[in-house]
């Protein structure tokens, strides 16, 4: 029997599809027993998709036009 | 929108090749962030800055080779993390990582020693994602703990959520195995959700 402490072990796997069938199986079976780990992967499940819409890879502007000035000087030695 | 980078790849590439410097202003400001974040995950800041510059140098000959094989990022963050690999090799430089516990610390002391949870998780996030960004202070605060993590497992995250990598391309850029790279995005995630969990709350980041 899957304990609470494990699945939340491999909750991203079970988000992303990467458990074999059986494990698969065993977590669909323990989330249908446990509001707990229902709200937990619920929440992991909302904040992947947040970190998804966030645009994480937000940079400094200034180290942009630092690389476009790099670039555009090399093309203009060409 | 890091998602839009189908702009029509194609004619980018041709522009690229005639070396124009529009194509160029627009490819280094689309695909410089997700480059940085390749640098970063082997180098410090600065050093991550000269990296992507020079490979931005060397695009513009190399592009001629480009076939499309690859999509144009991947092919940009292979090259990002060559040269890093190259660099750190000539230092022998190590990147510390610790792949052994799936667990962040945080969450797993909330849980009893049967395994059952002691202080199970308090609410449940109801509004969508798109709704969630429209606030400012949760974005902010998630900025700031993204800052925070260790940059093995930031890189692993924004390059496998923000910029859609596949796992095998992100396994390959970043040189770990698939099951370091699914410990990595899972202790990634449970950050992000503590500070979520945390931010609704209390309001506080």
């Amino acid at each position: 029997m899957l304990m609470c402490r494990e699945l939340a072990g491999i909750a991203s796997d079970y988000i992303d599809g990467e458990l074999s069938a059986g494990r698969n199986l065993s977590v669909k079976m323990h989330l249908m027993m446990c509001r707990h780990c229902r709200s937990f992967i619920g929440n992991l499940r909302a904040s992947t998709e947040l970190m998804r819409a966030h645009s994480s890879a937000r940079v400094d502007p200034a180290v942009i036009d630092r690389i476009s000035d790099r670039v555009s000087e090399a093309l203009r030695d060409r | 929108m890091i998602q839009q980078t189908d702009l029509d790849e194609s004619s980018l590439v041709e522009a690229l090749k005639r070396g124009e410097s529009s194509a160029y202003a627009r490819a280094v400001s689309h695909f410089s962030p997700g480059m940085l974040a390749v640098a970063r995950y082997y180098l410090d800041a600065s050093s991550a800055e000269e990296i992507v510059q020079d490979c931005w140098v060397s695009v513009i000959d190399a592009i001629q080779k480009f076939e499309g094989r690859s999509g144009l990022k991947t092919w940009l963050h292979r090259i990002v993390a060559n040269r890093c690999k190259n660099k750190l090799r000539s230092s022998q430089r190590e990147i510390p990582t610790d792949f052994s516990e799936r667990l962040d610390p945080e969450l797993a002391s909330r849980f009893n020693t049967s395994g059952r949870w002691a202080s199970p998780p308090k609410l449940r996030f109801d509004e969508s994602a798109d709704a969630l960004m429209e606030n400012e202070a949760l974005s902010d605060c998630l900025d700031k703990h993204l800052s925070h993590l260790p940059e093995t497992q930031r890189s692993a995250l924004i390059l496998y959520e923000a910029h859609q990598h596949k796992s095998e391309d992100v396994c390959n850029i970043l040189d770990v195995s698939a099951s370091n790279l699914r410990v990595m995005l899972h202790r990634a995630r449970q950050k992000i959700l503590l500070m979520v969990e945390t931010f609704q709350e209390t309001g506080e980041c």
